[in-house]
């Protein structure tokens, strides 16, 4: 038998076959969701620094102002651990159809076509890992965004013109920042918040961290900004803080004012979305839309009634 | 990530992805120039981390499904699907050893074979943990042969055959020595010996070398 030589000689001789192809299968990956993003004309995240101010229901309500605009609107439901879209649409208990093409997202109200972790789930299931996944936030963090990567990649939305995507809570160096750099050509971000000085103190830092790293808001929206008796109509704040000044301050536009809406609470509570357009608080959400609108030249499809500016509620 | 055969100093070529166990994968390497094989079995971290890239082990030979690694990892989904390391352990018995040939070809798209009944009959005779790696067997020398249905006169004839290794009557009688449900696998490994060596040929000297490496389990 001939003597062994080292490996540094063998090595020298012999070509490198990279068949795992762990690069190009990362590629691949990449594309794919390039591909199907490029078929939305517009894509929208909506964020907030804050848990709880209420982006999911701006999402939906937003999408459904937008549908009724004509346009064909997609959600994606980016919230792995806390879905709740498809709840507040009615839309529980539907499913993903899988076909080789891809899986084809359930449809909800005015054709707004939906994707959730929500459709993985059984009811009243949270979302658990096979494996030690949770017990390293490290893992944990990594299988996240690769089932974020393949929500973007592997979903047949057909032509859509608008994509709202809900991101988790969190602010700068955070997973949403992640998430939108998964997001090819995104247009812009809508940041939710409250009137309260906590949520305003977090919500600066997304607005300074987008400001830094060239990230397009689109604007404010404030969400809860008062609290309307229904007994004796009188309009008083919830909170005391001045989102309006924090907009003047970092230059970004205040898209419009939510207060709080017993009757939009209970309606997405109940998975039955206000769709009335002349219900007060649908128009806010209408003029919100049409603000969207003008800075990203959207073509609206239908006409729909004309709004004031600041419907009385 | 390569493995080089120092003897024959050439790249050792990936073969497939099995799944010996629970969050764990093996790896199977061969080399081309000598045949010698061996797999690689990962810990459960490390299978995690690979899953978690959404990146198949070896390279990918088909299309990846809609969702895969979202419906493959969720341990509660109303809609998962069955892993294909998951599908060839359904089949393994409780031997580790047949556990693992179970796999075998399941990282490549082969053909399924067709069994007639008498065939599987004959099959269901053999103890369940050897019964998948006999089964391999089977199927492996009815390709070879070009056999599109596994007859029991293919399982009659693939006993017989010894996969281009000759065997001196010396050794064959020690073979047959070996306790039949072990039998098959101990071929097996003894050839594998016989190509490592570079001999045509399993004589006593191998017979020899195959009982100091695993033959305090057998009668040879």
């Amino acid at each position: 038998m001939a003597p062994q030589k080292d490996l540094k000689s063998i090595l020298s001789k012999l070509q490198y076959p990279d068949d795992a192809q762990v690069m190009k299968q990362i590629v691949d990956q990449t594309i794919q969701v390039k591909t199907r993003m490029g078929r939305i004309r517009q894509k929208i995240v909506v964020m907030s620094g804050k848990g709880g101010v209420g982006k999911s229901m701006t999402t939906i309500n937003l999408a459904l102002a937008f549908a009724r605009q004509g346009l064909r609107v997609g959600i994606l439901d980016v919230d792995l651990n806390g879905p709740c879209i498809p709840l507040m649409l009615g839309m529980k208990g539907q499913q993903f159809e899988f076909t080789k093409e891809g899986a084809i997202p359930p449809v909800g109200p005015l054709g707004i076509k939906v994707a959730s972790m929500e459709f993985f789930l059984k009811p009243d299931s949270p979302v658990r890992w096979k494996g030690s996944m949770e017990l390293s936030p490290v893992w944990l963090g990594m299988m996240e965004m690769s089932v974020i990567r393949e929500f973007l990649g592997d979903i047949v939305w057909g032509e859509l013109d608008l994509l709202l995507a809900d991101l988790p809570p969190g602010a700068a160096a955070d997973k949403p920042p992640a998430i939108i750099g998964f997001i090819p050509e995104l247009d812009g971000a809508v940041v939710v918040t409250t009137p309260s000085e906590v949520s305003a103190d977090v919500v600066k830092k997304s607005l300074v961290y987008a400001r830094d790293v060239g990230f397009h808001v689109l604007g404010v929206v404030e969400n809860m900004s008062g609290f309307l008796c229904p007994e004796c109509k009188t309009e008083s704040p919830l909170f005391e803080g001045n989102i309006e000044e924090l907009c003047k301050k970092t230059g970004v536009t205040l898209l419009g004012k939510i207060p709080f809406n017993q009757k939009l609470a209970a309606a997405c509570d109940k998975g039955v979305p206000l769709q009335d357009e002349s219900e007060p608080i649908v128009q806010r959400f209408q003029n919100i839309t049409r603000k969207i609108s003008d800075q990203l030249n959207i073509q609206v499809k239908a006409s729909s009634k004309a709004i004031s500016a600041s419907p009385p509620l | 990530m390569k493995f080089v055969c120092m003897k024959c100093e050439s790249f050792m070529l990936f073969q497939k992805v099995e799944k010996p166990g629970e969050d764990s994968l093996g790896v199977m390497f061969e080399c081309p120039k000598c045949g010698g094989r061996f797999s690689m079995v990962t810990n459960p971290g490390e299978t995690q981390l690979v899953n978690a890239l959404g990146v198949k082990i070896g390279g990918r030979t088909d299309t990846p499904a809609p969702f895969e690694l979202t419906r493959g990892t969720l341990k509660e989904s109303v809609s998962a699907q069955p892993q294909p390391a998951e599908a060839a352990k359904s089949e393994a018995g409780s031997c580790p050893f047949s556990s693992m040939l179970a796999g075998m070809g399941s990282g490549e798209a082969q053909k399924p074979l067709n069994w007639t009944s008498e065939a599987l009959d004959r099959m269901e005779k053999i103890p369940d943990f050897i019964r998948p790696m006999v089964k391999s067997g089977v199927e492996a020398y009815a390709r070879n042969k070009g056999f599109q249905v596994v007859t029991p006169a293919v399982i009659e004839e693939s006993k017989g055959d010894n996969g281009g290794m000759n065997w001196s009557p010396g050794a064959q009688q020690r073979l047959n020595n070996i306790p039949e449900f072990i039998r098959p696998m101990a071929k097996l490994e003894i050839e594998r010996l016989a190509r490592e060596k570079g001999v045509e040929t399993v004589d006593e000297v191998i017979m020899d070398e195959s009982k100091g490496k695993f033959g305090q389990f057998m009668t040879m």
